[in-house]
């Protein structure tokens, strides 16, 4: 594994119709290391993203991943290397059936036969799809935590070193969510998680990046931009709901405050 | 189009295990592509031709299981389509004359026009329609891969078929959305949101296809989606191409010395 599988310097870009997504971003993230990446809408969290896989190419900057630089002639290389799981899983799976779609990416690496089956079984294991049950049912008829999971599956099968989110829990109900969350912590992979879900991320990652207007306006320990309110309502974020939350056992609750209950 | 798309589910009886189902997909496209050619190429008036013909596609309906009514159901929808094609053959010159009025005539030549092409697109229907109620759209799409059909053709059948329930999931939603809203006042004004509707379902699928793209590109896709490698054919698969040649050629047999 690649002991610096992300970094970033000085990267901006600017869509054709002349909005600029990013300024001057500079972000360098370790091997397995879980990060989040917050910030309002449109403050270029998705253009960031789409630049760890060579989707976009930087206009100014450098992106590294792994040992490539992030140019045209790197990219089956750097799309191997990072594995990305979109916003919307109906745009991520395009095949008919469950085990077509998750053999998609690893058949493009030119694996066949016994070895093709061996790694999309091993991808629908991981993500805790049963293969038998799954395999061959149409991706359309899915609920939307199993799409999120098969879309998981789908990158997973590509062995990559790095997983970047779109907003992995958009759009789940509360227990496929908690189910994605644990997903998350056992896979032991480096992986950048863009997120509006402040909770999950609080619950995830050790530390946040926040994006506001294309710029890094902080990076460090995710507890510390939590939980300075001001701060999160100055980008357009809101601090996580656990932090408002009722304490349910007087033990979780606040030095403060327990000493003056009379118990 | 539309009207199919209500109830996706294509392929209804293809879980049975009759002799049909045990041949391979790409050997049931085989077979029924030649049967169809066989049925169309033959020349009009041939009725005996297309006894021998349909004899064989009721045996293949016995022999498949297929649900009747379901086949008949989808029969009725196609051939209103066929129905504006067929009527054009009626009226037109030649032979004798049964019937006029004004420029429209009926002759007997027009009859048996008439008569020749609604036989030839029932029995080819019955015959596709025998072929998707038994197998499966996966499997068909990889059979016909199998079969040389350029990968980029059948990636596109692909993504068709596997985004037509999600467009038209998307086009109920602003349907319903628009009922909310109360789109009841005029016939007018609901064919022209309709019409709009069309139009932004367009656009979002332009939107779609991007970020699909994108999807694919990021798990490695670079241009040519990739085959897979092809299973050789077992004894049955070649016994029942052959039954369909001959069948093809006794069917033209008999009206050979004329």
């Amino acid at each position: 594994m690649h002991h610096n599988p992300i970094s970033i310097e000085n990267l901006s870009y600017t869509y054709p119709d002349g909005t600029q997504a990013l300024r001057g971003v500079n972000l360098s993230i370790r091997a397995t290391e879980r990060v989040a990446l917050i910030g309002a809408n449109g403050s270029g969290k998705s253009t960031l993203q789409l630049h760890l896989n060579g989707i976009l190419l930087p206009q100014e900057g450098q992106v590294m991943i792994g040992e490539w630089a992030v140019c045209s002639e790197h990219l089956s290389s750097i799309r191997n290397f990072v594995g990305l799981v979109f916003q919307n899983p109906d745009d991520q799976l395009f095949m008919p059936t469950v085990l077509e779609d998750v053999a998609f990416g690893p058949m493009n690496l030119g694996l066949r036969d016994q070895e093709l089956k061996e790694r999309v079984l091993q991808a629908l294991r991981a993500v805790n799809l049963d293969p038998e049950w799954y395999g061959e049912r149409n991706t359309d008829n899915l609920s939307g935590g199993e799409k999120k999971r098969v879309a998981i599956a789908g990158v997973l099968a590509m062995n990559p070193q790095v997983l970047v989110f779109d907003e992995p829990s958009a759009q789940l109900d509360p227990r496929s969510r908690r189910q994605l969350i644990e997903l998350l912590q056992t896979l032991p992979l480096t992986q950048l998680i863009a997120t509006h879900d402040l909770d999950l991320a609080l619950e995830l990652c050790d530390r946040t990046v926040v994006l506001s207007q294309g710029q890094v306006v902080f990076d460090g320990e995710t507890e510390r931009v939590m939980s300075n309110p001001d701060f999160l309502v100055q980008h357009a974020l809101e601090s996580p709901l656990c932090y408002s939350r009722p304490y349910c056992q007087l033990e979780h609750a606040p030095a403060l405050l327990s000493s003056s209950i009379p118990l | 189009m539309l009207l199919h798309v209500g109830a996706f589910h294509l392929d209804i009886d293809s879980k049975q295990t009759t002799p049909w189902h045990q041949l391979a997909p790409r050997t049931r496209i085989l077979c029924t592509v030649l049967f169809v050619f066989a049925i169309v190429l033959t020349p009009n008036g041939h009725w005996w031709t297309w006894a021998i013909y349909g004899l064989a596609t009721m045996s293949l309906l016995w022999l498949a299981q297929v649900t009747l009514s379901v086949l008949l159901k989808r029969l009725a929808v196609e051939f209103t389509f066929i129905g504006v094609v067929l009527l054009g053959t009626l009226f037109r010159g030649g032979g004798k004359l049964l019937w006029a009025w004004g420029p429209l005539q009926i002759t007997t030549v027009g009859l048996t026009i008439l008569g020749s092409v609604t036989l030839k697109a029932l029995l080819s229907l019955l015959v596709f329609n025998i072929l998707t109620l038994t197998t499966a759209v996966p499997a068909l799409l990889h059979a016909l891969i199998e079969l040389r059909v350029p990968p980029l053709l059948v990636a596109i059948l692909t993504s068709m078929y596997r985004y037509i329930g999600v467009l038209n999931a998307e086009f109920n939603a602003m349907r319903r959305a628009a009922v909310c809203r109360n789109l009841m006042s005029s016939k007018r004004w609901q064919r022209l949101v309709i019409g709009n509707m069309f139009g932004s379902l367009f656009i979002r699928t332009y939107g779609r296809g991007e970020r699909v793209y994108q999807a694919m590109l990021s798990r490695g896709y670079q241009g040519l989606p990739q085959v897979e490698k092809v299973s050789p054919g077992k004894r049955g698969d070649i016994v029942a191409l052959t039954l369909t040649v001959i069948l093809a050629l006794l069917g033209q047999l008999i009206y050979w010395p004329r």
